[in-house]
């Protein structure tokens, strides 16, 4: 009998304090379980209907991003549209970071370049040691959906521990679509290619230095242009066409200047360029751009100039290839002579794929060829153009994704008859 | 220890041999990575190569009144390996210097913008007339438009993205 009823005890002595624990019922006069369910509920849906009454009223108000992959603000584009379906949690969550891409126009972004060089060659006379290459400003500010402005001012040291200070770029973009963006200011202009891909901030390029021909301050092609613009792409399908269409003041009565204060003569340059990406090559570019303009070098003297100019570029990393070849034809009004000087360079480079691709060595051969008489470059007295052949080598060390070191050996002759000149150079070029 | 008899060690064998490759199949179709756009995008199927053009900012207009809002995850993401890998080809460092050049020779108004989770990718596409953001395919959420890839969707055969 005892040991029939001693799991019944057993049971009841472990229940017990079990039961004792359980809460005690609700009285009726608190809201239920449900009843809270429910009222979360309808919490819910009226903090739903206000955030959607909210991102509504947010319409006029363009979103842009708190972070971009250039650290700037993003495009501004309409906000407003249903949003999707969501817990309220994550509504909650995503809404927050909606409103902190909200931004207004304009909404300006600045990035600095800047470089430390030094140099040391055989050239007689020529003295080694540092020198601070140009410190650059870009700016770029989106002020509406389809308007927006980019800028670059330098500041170049000068041989008097001054330093000039430059307006090299300022545009007043509008897009009306890919196929049309009109632009008004101050340009590098569109003949060739390194000249608009590779600006002021020599961390943008492969190299220590530019190409003779386009050289800053050089004046084989004109590096500046002021007028106006129109770009875009042409529907071409797997072509990948795109255009350039220019007309401004053109050369100003220094060769290495734009006009920006006004046309040194009553007629306009006009340059046109053709590229092309075709889809199935990724990384190939073509192109080709013409420039007409009449230089007045001096009061009484006029030339017609015709300036042609063709391009291959591979630019992915492995291998890197640019290839550039500029023809400039001066005709003179009054005597109809013509003189044609040109320029061509080969540049190849290879990003090594070891230590996380931070090697990259490179070379370039470049080639000038002028008249022996050419009175547009030599109409100062001294010659603004001269025979050039050499090579260099080099290799570039990105030490970050902002900062890289360069040095390279180069080795050129300048001028008909001259000795060929060696030299050092390194550089540490960076982006801010 | 006693070892298992012949059969025995076949039939387990296979179970792990079935078992692992299963594993496998579903991780390369959980893997692919979808194109989502905001709903009123005009677009429902891309070539790769146009994928590309929108994603170098060689295309930045749906149609003259749509601009196109790049959205990437932040770096680490695996949705942002991807689509450097196969649509850009690139390192993270190129990536970077692509598009600083990119805007700083005017060609572009803005970069791509930076989310921080599928999530975010999720709202802002939904959001932002425009927006293309790039998610994991099990974390596309409704409200946002999954587009084709040289006509494939994500998990079919072929679909370039994975």
């Amino acid at each position: 009998m005892f040991s029939r009823l001693l799991p019944l005890l057993l049971v009841s002595l472990v229940t017990s304090p079990l039961l004792a624990q359980s809460p005690p019922q609700s009285p009726p006069t608190e809201p239920s379980v449900q009843g809270l369910l429910d009222r979360v509920e309808q919490l819910e849906r009226r903090i739903a209907e206000l955030e959607d009454h909210e991102r509504k009223q947010a319409t006029t108000t363009p979103p842009a991003d708190s972070g971009s992959e250039t650290g700037a603000d993003i495009k501004s584009v309409e906000a407003g549209a249903t949003p999707a379906p969501a817990s309220h949690s994550e509504h909650m969550g995503t809404a927050t970071e909606e409103r902190e891409a909200q931004i207004h126009y304009p909404s300006l972004q600045i990035r600095g370049f800047g470089d430390v060089d030094f140099s040391a060659t055989d050239q007689k006379g020529s003295v080694s040691g540092f020198d601070l290459g140009q410190f650059v400003l870009h700016l770029a500010s989106p002020l509406s959906q389809k308007v927006s402005y980019f800028g670059e001012v330098s500041f170049t040291a000068q041989p008097n521990n001054t330093y000039e200070l430059s307006v090299e770029r300022t545009i007043i973009r509008y897009d009306y679509n890919d196929y049309f963006k009109l632009s008004f200011g101050k340009y590098h202009t569109p003949i060739g290619y390194w000249n608009t891909a590779f600006h002021h901030g020599a961390w943008l390029q492969t190299t220590i230095a530019r190409p003779q021909f386009v050289k800053f301050g050089g004046t084989f092609i004109p590096v500046h242009f002021v007028g106006v613009q129109a770009e875009g792409n042409i529907p071409s399908g797997g072509l990948g066409l795109g255009y350039n269409l220019g007309i401004g003041n053109g050369r100003s009565s220094n060769f290495s200047k734009a006009g920006d204060s006004g046309d040194v003569n009553d007629n306009r340059a006009w340059v046109a360029n053709l590229f092309a990406r075709p889809t199935r090559l990724y990384g190939l570019e073509v192109g080709g751009s013409y420039y007409r303009d009449k230089l007045t070098p001096t009061p009484g003297t006029n030339f017609d100039e015709w300036i042609a100019s063709g391009y291959v570029v591979w630019n992915k990393q492995r291998p890197e290839l640019l290839a550039e070849y500029a023809n400039v034809h001066h005709r003179d009004l009054q005597t109809s002579q013509t003189f044609n000087t040109t320029s061509y360079y080969v540049q190849l480079a290879y990003r090594l794929p070891w230590q996380v691709d931070k090697w990259k060595p490179y070379y370039r051969f470049e080639y000038i060829h002028r008249p022996g008489v050419e009175p547009v470059w030599d109409i100062t007295g001294t010659a603004s153009v001269v025979d050039l052949v050499g090579s260099l080598v080099g290799v570039r060390y990105d030490i970050t994704n902002y900062a890289a070191f360069k040095g390279e050996y180069r080795n050129f002759r300048q001028g008909v008859g001259e000795p060929r000149v060696g030299g050092a150079f390194f550089q540490t070029a960076f982006t801010f | 220890m006693r070892a298992c008899s012949k059969p025995a060690c076949g039939i387990l064998l296979l179970g792990w041999l079935c078992l692992g490759s299963a594993v496998m199949a579903a991780q390369s179709h959980d893997g692919d990575v979808a194109i989502v756009v905001h709903p009123d995008t005009p677009v429902n199927n891309l070539t790769l190569a146009e994928v590309r053009k929108v994603l170098l900012g060689e295309r930045q207009y749906w149609n003259a009144n749509i601009p196109v809002v790049l959205l990437i995850r932040a770096p680490v993401a695996r949705e942002r390996n991807v689509v450097l890998k196969t649509i850009y080809q690139m390192s993270e460092s190129q990536f970077k210097q692509y598009w600083i050049a990119k805007i700083f020779r005017a060609e572009s108004a803005t970069a791509p913008k930076v989310v921080y989770s599928n999530d975010m990718a999720n709202e802002l596409a939904t959001a932002i007339p425009g927006a293309i953001a790039f998610i994991d395919v099990r974390e596309v959420r409704p409200g946002t438009k999954v587009i084709r890839v040289d006509g494939r969707l994500p998990g079919e055969p072929g679909y370039p993205l994975r």
